[in-house]
């Protein structure tokens, strides 16, 4: 028995090294291709995971937090004054977005403004978080049984975190705006309120801070001016916070995040699908609403006589108020 | 009847004792991909399953074989999430730049032998690194890669001690037999 293990084994010799390389060289590129060749296995390896995750999740943050302070306690005094600084500041900044949100309440309620639609929204844990030199994700305790999809946005308190990019039953994987497959399409809203908003593209180069591709070379860039989500492409909502802008030494720009993922413990996920936009019925058009008729392709001409003239009908609002009609009936 | 099951019970041994290193890369696999990050995730994880990869190639290369390598190679690409094939193609080279040069490193002991275990590395985290630029086409930053690199040179004294270990107590006993 031993020596037919020991021919079996040489005889197979095992597999040649080179068809072995040129196998894994195969892989590389059918990965290129499929980049989701793996996608349902590492879902049933981490869904399998998930309860012990979760159980050593509580631990693992402890320790963490133990040497988070270890090394913060040196900073204590001047994060207590900066803080405090940063406290006043912001209780000025909320006696004005008081206001301004009451002032565009008024607006709202004036312009009988349509609001936005709320974003379902499904709450999560994070259970896992990997920083490997080309992926940074977490995982999430959400699922296809919570109907988290991916593609949808995770967000925590703070600002947008990442994205799903792959679900279990039971369990989410994220990909972090920081990975170097993340690209979002961003709007940049200047802080100085000069140019309005620019449209650009952040990517994820797996440092702390994505980059900012701007669409339109023409546009300036100032650093602290708010990058927010730009719901380009319809998979993101619009409007999500992400951070600020802020240079990089060498001319380009690059985004301070908002979120800290290596902090966050509990997100949400945001269900948003953008309906494909339906257009308005004829009465909702602005011709139509403004009492004008609709303009009506003509027919084909017919070889018969030409009408006799009519008398010139000047179009007028439908819906103007009565007082509004009898002033002009007076006139 | 004793005397009968002998043979039966000593190939299983014998066979058991050959997956070892196979069970061992992939054990490393699934230890390091475990998706807890200590300290926030500063540090990336060792590669864990290069080790048994590299010490299993010097000391019973018939054991650890190019296609055991591409399993736990396999294993790390679908354990960590990255790019399908990037790991694979590292462990697969490393163990070739290995298995040609095993005179050489077999030959190494002390700090010089961690020495070559870090040269090894460096082989594994250049491919994966040159491999995710040519499919990404630009460079990735390199502190990551390199973090990875010290990461697992750090890791290589206490997983080799327990892979040698394993090795006396699973499958040196074997050994004279193959």
């Amino acid at each position: 028995m031993a020596n037919a293990w020991k021919i079996a084994r040489k005889s197979n010799a095992q597999l040649p090294l080179v068809i072995v390389i040129a196998l894994a060289i195969v892989l590389v590129l059918l990965g290129k291709a499929q980049s989701g060749l793996f996608d349902q296995a590492r879902a049933r390896v981490t869904d399998w995971m998930a309860p012990a995750l979760v159980k050593v999740r509580a631990p693992i943050q402890g320790f963490d937090r133990f040497v988070g302070s270890i090394t913060e306690i040196f900073s204590v005094y001047e994060q207590n004054l900066k803080l405090k600084e940063e406290n006043a500041r912001l209780r000025q900044w909320r006696n004005v977005a008081t206001v301004l949100q009451t002032r565009v309440s008024r607006y709202q309620t004036l312009l009988h403004a349509v609001p936005d639609p709320k974003l379902n929204a499904v709450l999560a844990q994070v259970i896992g978080r990997a920083s490997r030199p080309f992926l940074q994700t977490m995982v999430l305790d959400a699922g296809k049984q919570h109907k988290a999809m991916p593609g949808q946005a995770v967000v925590d308190a703070r600002g947008m975190i990442g994205r799903i990019y792959l679900t279990g039953q039971r369990t989410s994987w994220v990909i972090l705006l920081t990975d170097l497959n993340s690209r979002i399409p961003v709007t940049i809203a200047s802080a100085a309120g000069g140019s309005g908003n620019i449209q650009a593209m952040m990517t994820g180069d797996n440092t702390a801070m994505p980059v900012l591709d701007i669409v339109s070379r023409l546009t300036t860039l100032h650093s602290g001016d708010q990058v927010v989500s730009s719901g380009d492409g319809g998979l993101l909502p619009a409007g999500l916070p992400i951070g600020t802008v802020v240079e990089d030494g060498s001319g380009g720009w690059r985004v301070a995040l908002l979120a800290d993922p290596a902090s966050s413990q509990d997100v949400e996920i945001l269900n948003f699908s953008q309906p494909p936009e339906a257009l308005p019925p004829g009465a909702q058009l602005p011709a139509e609403a403004a009492g004008l008729k609709p303009m009506v392709t003509p027919p084909p001409p017919v070889a018969v006589a030409p009408p006799p003239p009519k008398p010139v009908v000047v179009a007028r609002p439908a819906a103007l108020p009565p007082d509004a009609q009898s002033e002009e009936t007076a006139e | 009847m004793a005397a009968l099951e002998r043979p039966g019970s000593s190939a299983a041994l014998r066979i058991f004792g050959a997956l070892v290193p196979l069970f061992c890369g992939l054990l490393g696999v699934f230890i390091a991909n475990i998706p807890v990050s200590i300290l926030g995730g500063a540090v990336p994880p060792p590669l864990l399953g290069l080790v048994p990869i590299y010490f299993w190639c010097l000391v019973r290369p018939d054991l650890m074989t190019p296609a055991a390598a591409l399993t736990i190679g396999i294993a790390e690409d679908i354990a960590s999430g990255g790019p399908p094939g990037v790991w694979t193609l590292a462990f697969v080279l490393t163990y070739a730049l290995v298995a040609r040069q095993r005179d050489s490193f077999a030959g190494l002991s002390g700090l010089v032998a961690v020495v070559g275990f870090g040269a090894a590395a460096s082989i594994t985290c250049a491919s994966a690194y040159f491999t995710i630029a040519a499919l990404y086409w630009h460079f990735p930053p390199l502190a990551p890669i390199l973090s990875e690199l010290a990461m697992t040179v750090l890791f290589y004294v206490p997983t080799v001690y327990v892979a040698g270990m394993i090795h006396h107590r699973l499958v040196g006993a074997s050994r004279s037999d193959i």
